[in-house]
């Protein structure tokens, strides 16, 4: 509808369009190249340089084959995925309570604690990683995938109690009161009406708690020394040599990383971008 | 403001009292909520904040190895922080590495992400939400990967970057290894950066241009206004609340950048030239096994990241209290 109102009078209506249309293509290649390079490169059979795989001569998808199976991927997909499941069933769990309650209750310290769950966010990890290490030490849980997650539970919460805030609070009290006057408990209230008119919300809680999980690097750098536990993030380091590179290998795990989160990020866009600016701006 | 807060009221009608139920009840429900926020607010304690006061205690220890095993604490006061303070590495590398660094990034997140929403603001529905989607696959990266994709296009000897200079007859056939330089450095840093962030600005800048009534713009095209001036003058005053939340967003996130830096060569720990102040503290702790050390510095970007989201929960209630 903007565009209506910009419309100029017709001889400048061409000039205008190529130089939109230019900006829009320097603005796309700019996103996109990083993206295209590192999917290029994975699927080239050439790697020996970058021009080499700007436009891949011949394909191959030999490199994925060796990035799954000999230098160990699938392993590190399995342990990112158990742990990323666990995060996502944790936060989401934990979340929804937490934000039915500041949504539909008032009471003393409610203020409160919203304002320490939203600057509780701003801790950097640089400083959470080395007290954690050693309770985490001193727990015997390095190298535990559930110590990890847990971990990963308390990093993502925050956020998803901000993001499920608003879905819980959009639900019209009418509907609570009506399952009231059905004679239904809270506790059948909440499972039976709010759980799935909020259940949107999860989902979209649950994939940012994925995108957390699955993208943490210093955590689990720190936590996981042995190789055989170590996550996607993590283990894409093994292919990064001191003087030598296989670039083809890092580029297809790193195409092998980036996928999920990609797809999760396009599914789940909307509710992200609201997400943030709800719980920055609103308040 | 923005256009997706519109869609979702608050709870302003939460809070009702149970009416005809008994006394009993109502104590019940008054510890409900208490009761819902349990779970939550046990992990956030004692994984979150718990540590947070830890690395404060540790900050004013001498802690290395020996203690690591022992479990013994040696309290030193502030010695950490005189020796820090007081060590030029900091005012001549960290501090520069991170403030500077930050004031750049940031800046160039914020302005390439407000020029990409007024052009987004121009185009038809179809071309915008493709566009969009497009740059959401940059937001999408993960830090990881993306900085390896960065490596690698700027790779010294082999990258795509340095072939097409040499090509050009910019860069000899020597090379430049731009991961030593920490200009060089930071500016490949900075730009994975703005690579990274402007998806966010754009898309959330592009919902404050949408709620910027006409009626402000034709009164000034009347007027004479230039689109320069109707930008200044109408655009950026209605949402300034935007910009200020993706400005000090966008801070408190680049502050605290470590993987890409990190995971870039020399970022580790073998060039000390370019470590900001999250990496140096990581690398203190874990490489050197200093903790109480690295938890000073640590303590002191997290302190830095306080004053900023102090400013942030100002700009945010001002006029607006939390509901």
């Amino acid at each position: 509808m903007t565009v209506r109102t910009r419309r100029r009078p017709r001889t400048r209506i061409g000039w205008r369009a190529v130089g939109t249309w230019a900006a829009v293509a320097g603005v796309l290649f700019f996103t996109l190249f990083p993206a295209y390079f590192m999917v290029a490169s994975s699927v080239s059979v050439q790697t020996g340089s970058g021009t080499d795989v700007l436009l891949p001569e011949a394909l191959t998808l030999e490199t994925f084959h060796y990035v799954l199976t000999e230098a160990g991927f699938l392993l590190y997909l399995r342990n990112s995925l158990v742990v990323a499941l666990i995060t996502v069933l944790g936060s989401c769990v934990l979340a929804l309570l937490a934000a039915t309650a500041v949504a539909r209750f008032r009471f003393r310290m409610r203020t409160s604690i919203l304002v320490m769950v939203l600057v509780v966010q701003m801790v950097p990890l640089e400083a959470l990683v080395i007290p954690l290490f050693l309770q985490v030490r001193d727990l015997q849980m390095l190298n535990s995938l559930i110590g990890l997650s847990i971990v990963y539970i308390a990093l993502s919460v925050p956020f998803a109690v901000w993001m499920l805030r608003g879905f819980v609070a959009a639900v019209p009290v009418e509907v609570e009161e009506a399952a009231y006057i059905d004679g239904a408990s809270w506790g059948r209230m909440f499972w039976s009406v709010l759980f799935p008119l909020v259940a949107p919300g999860l989902v979209a809680t649950g994939i940012f708690s994925f995108i957390v999980a699955w993208n943490e690097f210093i955590l689990a750098l720190t936590f996981l020394n042995e190789g055989d536990k170590y996550t996607v993030a993590v283990g894409l380091r093994q292919f990064f040599g001191q003087y030598t590179t296989d670039w083809g290998a890092m580029m297809a795990a790193s195409t092998i990383i980036t996928l999920p989160v990609m797809l999760f990020f396009l599914a789940v866009q909307r509710g992200l971008v609201s997400g943030l600016v709800q719980g920055a701006v609103k308040g | 403001m923005g256009d997706p807060v519109a869609t979702r009221p608050a709870a302003s009608t939460a809070g009702r009292r149970p009416s005809r139920r008994g006394a009993s009840l109502r104590a019940r429900r008054r510890l409900l909520p208490w009761t819902l926020l349990l779970p939550a607010l046990l992990v956030i304690g004692i994984l979150l904040l718990y540590p947070l006061l830890r690395v404060v205690l540790l900050s004013f220890q001498d802690y290395d190895l020996s203690n690591v095993v022992s479990g013994e604490s040696d309290y030193i006061g502030f010695g950490n922080y005189v020796q820090l303070l007081t060590d030029p590495y900091l005012w001549r590398v960290a501090l520069p590495n991170t403030v500077v660094f930050a004031v750049f990034a940031v800046g160039g997140t914020v302005v390439f992400g407000t020029l990409v929403a007024l052009l987004l603001r121009t185009l038809g529905r179809i071309a915008r939400t493709t566009v969009i989607s497009c740059i959401m696959l940059a937001w999408a990266m993960p830090a990881v990967s993306g900085t390896y994709v960065w490596v690698w296009i700027f790779d010294v000897d082999r990258g795509i970057v340095r072939q097409l200079l040499q090509a050009a007859g910019l860069v000899g056939p020597e090379g430049i290894n731009w991961f030593t330089e920490r200009l060089s450095f930071y500016a490949i840093v900075t730009l994975n950066i703005i690579h990274h962030g402007f998806p966010f600005v754009a898309v959330t800048v592009l919902a404050g241009l949408l709620t910027v009534p006409r009626e402000l713009y034709e009164a000034a095209l009347l007027d004479g206004a230039t689109a320069w001036q109707r930008f200044w003058h109408v655009t950026v005053p209605t949402i300034r609340p935007v910009f200020a939340v993706v400005t000090i967003l966008s801070t408190i996130w680049d502050f605290k950048v470590f993987a890409q830096v990190y995971l870039m060569p020399g970022g580790s720990g073998a060039n000390p030239e370019v470590l900001n102040f999250g990496v140096w503290s990581y690398i203190r702790s874990f490489s050197r096994q200093e903790y109480g050390l690295g938890s000073a510095i640590a303590v002191m970007l997290t302190l830095m990241l306080l004053v900023i989201t102090i400013v942030y929960l100002r700009s945010l209630f001002r006029d607006e209290e939390l509901r």
